[in-house]
């Protein structure tokens, strides 16, 4: 690790008038600090933000989740827990009880890839060192991308929190720069790789990230999350499913399907929500929706298991829906 | 164990272990933890290639930082008289001589060494450290090279392999492992201190601090009583701290070159790949039957990897030549050197390889015979004789452990067919192996303390890296003596104390309980003769006559001739009595051969959509002969069965072919099995004392928890499944496509 200059800000403003172009926001330091003392991250200044807001409001459209709400705390929450429980489950997927006690929900959004090749600097990697190489492409890519990759980059964002938060159609409240107030659709949020792999995600230099908006939505009866992993617990995920059913009479008025450990981003499997849309939720619907989902994926060379994989969780995690 | 194996009981849990407060207090100081005054702080640089020499390295601005004191590297070195030529490397023994050399042998060498006035400021200024390197050819493919390298005869030949190739019922085929790490939760530290020209005091986290003081005494050629070595508290070992590796040799050079006492913590991911790892292997295995279900015969071959500066063969095939009665057997061996560190025991060093790949092969040959594989393995297992020594078992219980495993688990609703038994998506099933162990013993010291104000210290060398060594020590103490435990305080881990080995392949308690029982007989002969002085009734009072209390000693039953510990003293001159012993195998051995076992049974079941894997129940009865204290030796096997678990399903650690790195060196990306992945591990013991192997009767345990689990595990995926998975880990992955 470097050594670093360490600001501790009250207010948003403050945050991003204090924060230089070399310096770097910590919130819960879950992801940073290994980050840099690997040296994969070398801010020269940490702008401590932990004060921002970090509260839970209930909105007439939705629900605000400040940017430091711990990922614990949303694990707990009444608010949350009836009206947008998928969340929850999303989290408790994750990681471990210490690490969510300290992880935010702005730094859940912004951790960086778990592809082993960005965590050595001494192989190619594009995202860490832009034009350097993909390393993972044709080496050992088991925990890869099976979708929207480019030859530049197969890493796969690793969160849980944000597949729920796709599936909700999500947005993400930003402070930029010149002090402005933005709204960025959850979807939009996070980037695929294309040629600019160093880009995780379309959050303005310098901005903070301030809250999470979650709308209404008729998905707290119906709904589960699916985390396929090598174990149990304190691990990311091979191919995770969050999916979310409107039932009337058994009929699917409207679906969620979203996917973790498959992309670059938080994937939404939109075809097959739409084919799901009006049927009857039962298992054959179900499994035309897998392997239409299925059916748009790339796999690698030593990530063809995600596949069935993919359409197996698909399959059982909307069968939960009816169950959970 | 009543207790663990059910949710719900209500017993009280059996009594704690000696060190337990210390520990969950933190006053229990593991190595690093020491205060040291004037110490300063020593952080690692390593290689960023996997082979080559190093051509320069520029250390002059690491130099300038802040807080450090002096970079060692292989152009700036104290003197180390083991290291001064080729044939005195070879002969030390260490491995790598570590900034004797400028070749680079593995990614993640130690280059340089920063020692710094802080651990922030050391960390720091090893950031900075470049080096230019002339690169060589690299290899780390096991898969690809281990072919290209010839087997050799592991082991005589038994009978001939003409003798049964047209045996009527045949299984071959290949089973790999992956790399495993162990990394025990405390990291390899070592603070080094010179305490005089030529004494050194290392504070070390080890599983033997004789083997150390024995190298670092070798090596800066120094008496060994002028190498004092501590190591009381140890947060686990698993193998990894049965060698001395350079971090040790690192911390003892900086003390001697900066004249301070040198701290040395390896970071997490160094431990990846400086304090070893099992090998990855590849196995085949030919077995044969007759129609009867006797085997005919069995090939066994195995290889594995090595490193390119150090020959580490973990012997895979040994355990062939142990379980079972093979007429006709051929075991033959290869290592594979490969541009890594150098691997080296880990939990069932290669019995634990080997025995999945034996234990797979006859599950198989079971389905084939459509046989039980209990009766199976019943038909053959060698239960009177080693087959290898021909010698008589001096005990041997495995058909007890097999029959006693059956009844838990409920072997009887297993369905012989695979693939019989569903639950929605979850394909459930049986499975089963059984592992062994040779039962080994070596010379042990221990001392018992008394005190005027009777109070007991039991002393010895050995180290306690989890096992439960120190609590079977007070057990043993109390039983031999009779004094209440809670005035029998145990001190270890200390080479000032009694002499022992180290503690590993299951020989500890084994190897030390007879010196503990030793010198409780030496001291009760003492105290008789200062009490026959008092007392002519103990003028003929053999040890076991003597019975101690907390307040003085009695004769033959409790309280009857009392004489106080106050009015003895007024015999004796010193403030102690102190009593020493040393126990060894002897004789026996000749007569005998010794081994431990452990069935193993599981449920599992496996989700046909998913590829997951979940052990639903898991039995293990062991035979480890008489159980000292059972909570420390049922944690022991339970915990092995976890680390079994782990083998199984999960664990496997990955170099990248193209650029010869390890792939993760962390434990977020490592997965080793945790409470989530395993269900509560069912153990129980038969318990039966050994009469020959020493005075108490106990056999060892620590790898027997562990051998044959993850063969247990494969199995009953076949049974669940149909699919028989011969590749470790066995990850959804290889569920869905296998
Ligand atoms: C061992 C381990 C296992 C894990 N397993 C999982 C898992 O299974 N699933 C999962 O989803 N996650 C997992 N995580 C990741 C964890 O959830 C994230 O590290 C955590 O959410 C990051 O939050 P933080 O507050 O600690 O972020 P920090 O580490 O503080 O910051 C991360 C990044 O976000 C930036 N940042 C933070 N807040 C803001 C803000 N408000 N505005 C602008 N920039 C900001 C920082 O500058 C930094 O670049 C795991 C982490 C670890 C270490």
């Amino acid at each position: 690790m470097r050594p670093f200059n360490f600001t501790k800000v009250t207010t948003v403003k403050d945050g991003i008038t204090k924060k230089e172009d070399t310096g770097q926001y910590i919130a819960g330091g879950t992801n940073l600090l290994d980050l840099m003392k690997k040296h994969i991250a070398q801010p020269e200044m940490l702008v401590d933000i932990t004060t921002i807001s970090s509260s839970i409001k209930p909105l007439k459209t939705g629900v605000q989740i400040g940017a430091m709400v711990r990922n614990s705390t949303l694990t707990l929450d009444n608010e949350i827990l009836t009206k947008y429980p998928l969340i929850a489950k999303a989290i408790l997927a994750g990681a471990s009880p210490q690490i969510r006690n300290m992880a935010s929900t702005g730094g859940n959004l912004l951790q960086r890839t778990r592809c082993v090749y960005f965590y050595d600097v001494d192989m190619p990697c594009n995202k860490r060192e832009p034009g350097s190489g993909c390393s993972a492409l044709h080496g050992n890519n088991r925990m890869s991308a099976i979708v929207g990759w480019s030859e530049d980059c197969v890493a796969v964002h690793p969160s849980d929190l944000c597949i729920a938060l796709v599936a909700l159609d999500a947005s993400v409240k930003v402070v930029e720069k010149n002090q402005k107030e933005r709204i960025i659709p959850f979807k939009d949020f996070h980037r695929l790789p294309g040629n600019t792999p160093h880009q995780d995600n379309n959050l303005p230099a310098n901005a903070i990230i301030t809250a999470i908006e979650v709308p209404v939505n008729p998905f707290n009866k119906h709904y589960a999350y699916l985390k396929l992993r090598d174990r149990d617990s304190y691990a990311f995920a091979l191919v995770s499913v969050a999916a979310a059913l409107h039932l009337e009479n058994n009929r699917i008025v409207d679906a969620r399907l979203a996917s973790g450990g498959v992309a670059h981003k938080p994937w939404r499997w939109s075809d097959a929500e739409n084919f799901l849309k009006g049927k009857e939720a039962n298992t054959a619907n179900f499994q035309e929706a897998a392997r239409i989902a299925a059916e748009q994926t790339k796999p690698l060379e030593g990530n063809a298991f995600k596949v069935p994989m993919l359409k197996g969780a698909i399959e059982v995690a909307l069968q939960n829906c009816l169950t959970a | 164990m009543e207790f663990f194996d059910n949710e719900l009981s209500t017993l009280m849990p059996a009594e704690g272990r000696v060190e337990a407060i210390a520990k969950v207090t933190g006053k229990g100081k593991y190595a690093a933890e020491y205060t040291v005054p004037g110490v300063c702080y020593a952080v690692l640089v390593t290689s960023s290639i996997p082979a080559g020499t190093i051509k320069a390295i520029q250390v002059d601005k690491a130099k300038r930082a802040t807080g450090v004191i002096d970079i060692l590297y292989h152009q700036n070195k104290p003197v180390v008289p083991g290291f001064a030529d080729e044939t005195k490397i070879r002969e030390s023994r260490v491995g790598l001589p570590v900034f004797y050399t400028d070749k680079i042998y593995f990614k993640g060498q130690p280059i340089a060494l920063v020692v710094a006035e802080s651990l922030e400021e050391a960390t720091y200024a090893a950031s900075l450290i470049t080096a230019d390197y002339t690169a060589e050819v690299f290899n780390v493919d096991f898969v690809k090279t281990h072919p290209s390298i010839p087997l050799k005869a592991a082991g005589k030949e038994r009978g001939t392999v003409d003798e049964w190739s047209n045996a009527i019922h045949i299984v071959e085929a290949e089973y790999t492992i992956k790399e495993e790490v162990h990394n025990p939760m405390e990291m390899h530290a070592t603070i080094a201190e010179w305490v005089g020209d030529n004494k050194v005091k290392l504070y070390e986290k080890t599983q033997g601090v004789n083997s150390v003081q024995r190298v670092i005494s070798g090596l800066f050629s120094i008496p060994r009583e002028n190498v004092e070595v501590i190591s009381e508290f140890v947060g686990g070992g698993f193998g990894s701290g049965l060698r001395v590796w350079s971090n040790t040799l690192m911390a003892v050079m900086a003390s001697l070159q900066v004249k301070r006492p040198v701290k040395l913590m390896l970071t997490r991911p160094q431990m990846f790949s400086l304090v070893g790892y099992r090998p990855e292997s590849w196995q085949k295995i030919k077995l044969g039957a007759d129609s009867s279900g006797k085997f005919s015969g069995m090939i066994h071959q195995a290889k594995h990897t090595t490193s390119v500066f150090e020959n580490f063969n973990e012997n895979i095939t040994r355990i062939a030549r142990l379980v079972y009665d093979f007429k006709n057997l051929k075991t033959e061996s290869a290592i594979v050197p490969l541009n890594l560190g150098t691997p080296t025991w880990m939990r069932g060093p290669g019995d634990c390889t080997g025995d999945f790949a034996i234990e797979s092969a006859i599950d198989e040959l079971s389905y084939k015979l459509n046989e039980d594989p209990i009766a199976l393995r019943l038909k053959n297992i060698a239960l009177k004789n080693d087959p290898e020594s021909g010698k008589p078992w001096s005990t041997h219980f495995i058909d007890e452990c097999l029959e006693q495993g059956a009844t838990k688990i409920n072997w009887k609703n297993r369905k012989q067919t695979p693939g019989q038994v569903t639950e929605g998506d979850w394909q459930i099933g049986y499975g089963m192996a059984i592992g062994m162990w040779t039962s080994g013993r070596t010379q042990a010291s221990a001392s018992i303390v008394l005190d005027k104000s009777g109070t007991i210290i039991v002393r010895t060398a050995m180290t306690d890296i989890g096992t439960g060594t120190g609590t079977a020590m007070q057990n043993l103490a109390h039983e031999s003596l009779g004094m209440p435990k809670n005035k029998i305080k145990v001190e270890l881990g200390n080479s000032n104390l009694p002499p022992a080995p180290s503690q590993g392949g299951s020989t500890g308690l084994a190897s030390l309980g007879g010196a503990v029982m030793d010198a409780a007989t030496l001291l009760k002969q003492k105290l008789a003769t200062y009490a026959a002085a008092i007392n002519a009734q103990y003028k003929d009072a053999a040890a076991a006559d003597i019975l101690l209390s907390e307040n003085g000693i009695s004769y033959k039953q409790a309280n009857a001739q009392f004489i106080s510990y106050a009015d003895l003293w007024k015999k004796v001159d010193e403030p102690t009595i102190e009593a020493e012993a040393t126990s060894a195998p002897g004789e026996e051995r000749q007569q005998f051969a010794f081994c431990s076992s452990a069935a193993h049974f599981c449920i599992v079941r496996v989700h046909s959509k998913t590829g997951k894997v979940k052990v639903d129940r898991m039995v293990c009865v062991a035979d480890g002969g008489k159980i000292i204290n059972e909570k420390p030796a049922a944690n022991q096997v339970s915990g092995a069965a976890v680390g079994g678990i782990g083998m199984a399903l999960m664990e496997e650690q990955q170099a990248d072919v193209k650029f010869g790195s390890l792939l993760g060196n962390d434990l977020a990306g490592y997965h080793f099995a945790v409470n989530a992945d395993a269900p509560i591990i069912e153990v129980s013991f038969i318990d039966k004392p050994d009469p020959n192997i020493n005075q108490m009767g106990s056999k060892g345990l620590g790898e027997v928890g562990i051998i044959g689990c993850a063969a247990a595990i494969a199995n009953a995926i076949y049974n669940a499944t149909g699919k028989r998975l011969r590749n470790l880990p066995i990850t959804p992955d290889k569920v869905l496509l296998g």
